[in-house]
């Protein structure tokens, strides 16, 4: 499943916008799974069921803020694996 | 000297139907810079999907029934029959006549800026529509509610009618399993029993209409069962859907007991959600998926973005949505003379015959604040109209408290949503029973009713 053309507002316009890329955003879910010790198989398919319903959340919204994307990806990841998403969700302030 | 923010619009309304539409055109008129955005057809969904085309349907639908039982008045009437693509143009007219569907000229002769596209907000004083950054020292969130499917095995995979695509059948189906026995499920199921269909009626409550007082779930429940063929499932449980054929096969669980019924079509009722989806977070805006939280002003957490109508989660009528406009376009024009809704008299319709109108609390209602109350019923079969008109399913239902102040009314007859608006200025002036009773009542009137149950009140 692949998205449209959307673009990621980020830092609230502090920073370039960009566009979304499914790539990374998977490699992010993939990499907290990861970080929560999950095995490698589980990660990447949690991280696919992720993508696949942050997608559907964006077909109808042409831009959204990077915020946005990561409150969206942490509440569908809740679902999968509530540890990891307790980790993207507070990563900045995990040291 | 600090700069000015400048932004382009005072006031941004996201969504054009009840709860936006008042307030874009107010503050317009008070010589502010106005934009709306809608998403979908300009109007909103009363005009558009619900109300207007779902009445349009009922008056033709209840003319067709009266007319087709006309022998008792000595009228031929077995050659009667109706064509659905017709009552469908009679549908579209009479939403074209309202002038509020698909308004989109409307607001620009006013002055307002208008954008179609879904709005995401970006910062708290800027949104995106299909890219376009707009910006507002106000806002108004009207963006309304949507029909959610309950979480039954198997309806992701069949495909189910909602009271907004039921409306746009090429036919009436021949079978309908409704689920969801509320207003609209109640206005839907007799629309479509009218013209023929069989339908099933299913709510896990203990009887339909459960917002209404008991008396008129089982008032209803036993007019559409032998008048119109309805099977009403209460205290069912759906349990899965599953295709079988052309149609479906539902099954459901009663009182212990599971069982299966195959039909045309399914039709979602069970309720509306606050359409929330709209990046609220990134304007602090605090809110649940029950609603957008609003102080007594119906401004947000974030004090410059205001919400009305359906989005709040509390009420779903159309005349409160435009009350809550209306009192937001006040004091976003006015902050310094702020106004707050008054709830206390807001009538409740459904357009089913006979008609069933509520306003004020209910006796539930009563019971779970323990108030002190006294009640009186008025069955419409002691009221002169009922004979001239050979209609005797109904009654008027006062609730006072102990001083005889009246606190609630429930009124199921022809005719009930004019009828309630007497009731509803003695809800909100304070008005007595014996006030009521003490008012002239034309004879030969359904409201006679009201002046019966009224005197009954009177000691």
């Amino acid at each position: 499943m692949s998205a449209k053309a959307i673009d990621i507002i980020k830092r609230e316009g502090r920073r370039p916008s960009e566009s979304f890329q499914r790539e990374k955003l998977h490699a992010s879910i993939r990499a907290a799974c990861l970080s929560v010790r999950s095995p490698e198989g589980v990660a990447d398919t949690t991280a696919t069921n992720v993508c696949n319903a942050v997608i559907i959340w964006l077909e109808t919204k042409p831009e959204v803020t990077s915020a946005d994307l990561r409150r969206k990806a942490t509440e569908t990841l809740e679902s999968f694996h509530p540890e990891a998403a307790y980790l993207y969700k507070h990563h900045r302030l995990v040291i | 000297m600090a700069k000015k923010v400048t932004f382009d619009y005072d006031l941004i309304v996201i969504g054009s139907g009840a709860g936006g539409s008042a307030a874009a055109t107010l503050a317009a008129r008070a010589g502010k810079k106005v934009a709306i955005v809608e998403a979908d057809t300009f109007g909103g969904d009363s005009p558009n999907w619900s109300d207007v085309p779902t009445k349009a349907l009922l008056h033709a639908a209840q003319l067709y029934d009266e007319a087709r039982h006309g022998a008792r008045f000595g009228l031929r009437s077995s050659t009667l029959g109706y064509n659905y693509p017709s009552l469908r143009t009679w549908k579209e007219l009479a939403v074209q006549r309202t002038g509020a569907g698909g308004n989109k000229n409307y607001y620009e002769k006013e002055g307002i800026a208008t954008f179609t596209g879904v709005a995401h907000f970006l910062t708290p004083h800027e949104i995106s529509v299909n890219r376009r950054h707009l910006s507002a020292s106000h806002f108004l969130v009207a963006t309304g509610s949507h029909w959610v499917a309950p979480n039954i095995q198997g309806l992701d995979d069949v495909p189910y009618l909602t009271p907004r695509t039921i409306l746009e059948a090429m036919r009436p189906p021949k079978s309908l399993y409704i689920i969801g026995a509320g207003t609209v499920g109640v206005e839907i199921a007799q629309l479509m029993a009218i013209f023929g269909t069989k339908v099933y009626l299913c709510d896990i409550a203990s009887r339909i209409l459960p917002s209404e007082d008991e008396e008129v779930g089982t008032l209803m429940e036993r007019v559409l069962r032998e008048q119109k063929g309805v099977t009403s499932l209460t205290q069912t449980r759906t349990l899965s859907v599953i295709k079988d054929g052309i149609g479906k096969r539902v099954t459901y669980s009663r009182g212990g007991v599971e069982k299966s019924v195959k039909v045309d079509e399914v039709l979602i009722a069970t309720g509306r959600m606050p359409s929330v989806d709209l990046g609220l977070e990134n304007a602090s805006v605090s809110y649940t998926p029950k609603g957008i939280s609003v102080d007594a002003y119906l401004q947000t957490s974030a004090r410059h973005i205001f919400a009305a109508g359906d989005v709040l989660g509390h009420n779903n009528h159309t005349h409160t949505a435009l009350l809550e406009s209306q009192i937001a376009a006040h004091n976003f024009i006015h902050p310094k003379s702020k106004l707050s809704p008054d709830y206390t008299a807001t009538p409740r319709l459904t357009f089913t015959h006979p008609g069933i109108a509520s306003v004020g609390l209910s006796e539930d209602d009563c019971i779970k604040r323990d108030l002190a109350i006294n009640k009186a019923i008025a069955p419409l079969n002691i009221i002169a109209r009922s004979n001239t008109s050979d209609f005797r399913d109904g009654f008027a239902k006062i609730i006072t408290d102990k001083r005889g102040v009246i606190l609630g009314a429930t009124i199921v007859a022809p005719h009930a949503s004019e009828i309630i608006h007497e009731l509803t200025l003695a809800v909100k002036y304070g008005l007595t029973a014996s006030e009521v009773a003490s008012t002239p009542h034309a004879f030969l009137s359904w409201s006679e009713a009201v002046r019966v149950a009224a005197s009954k009140l009177v000691r």
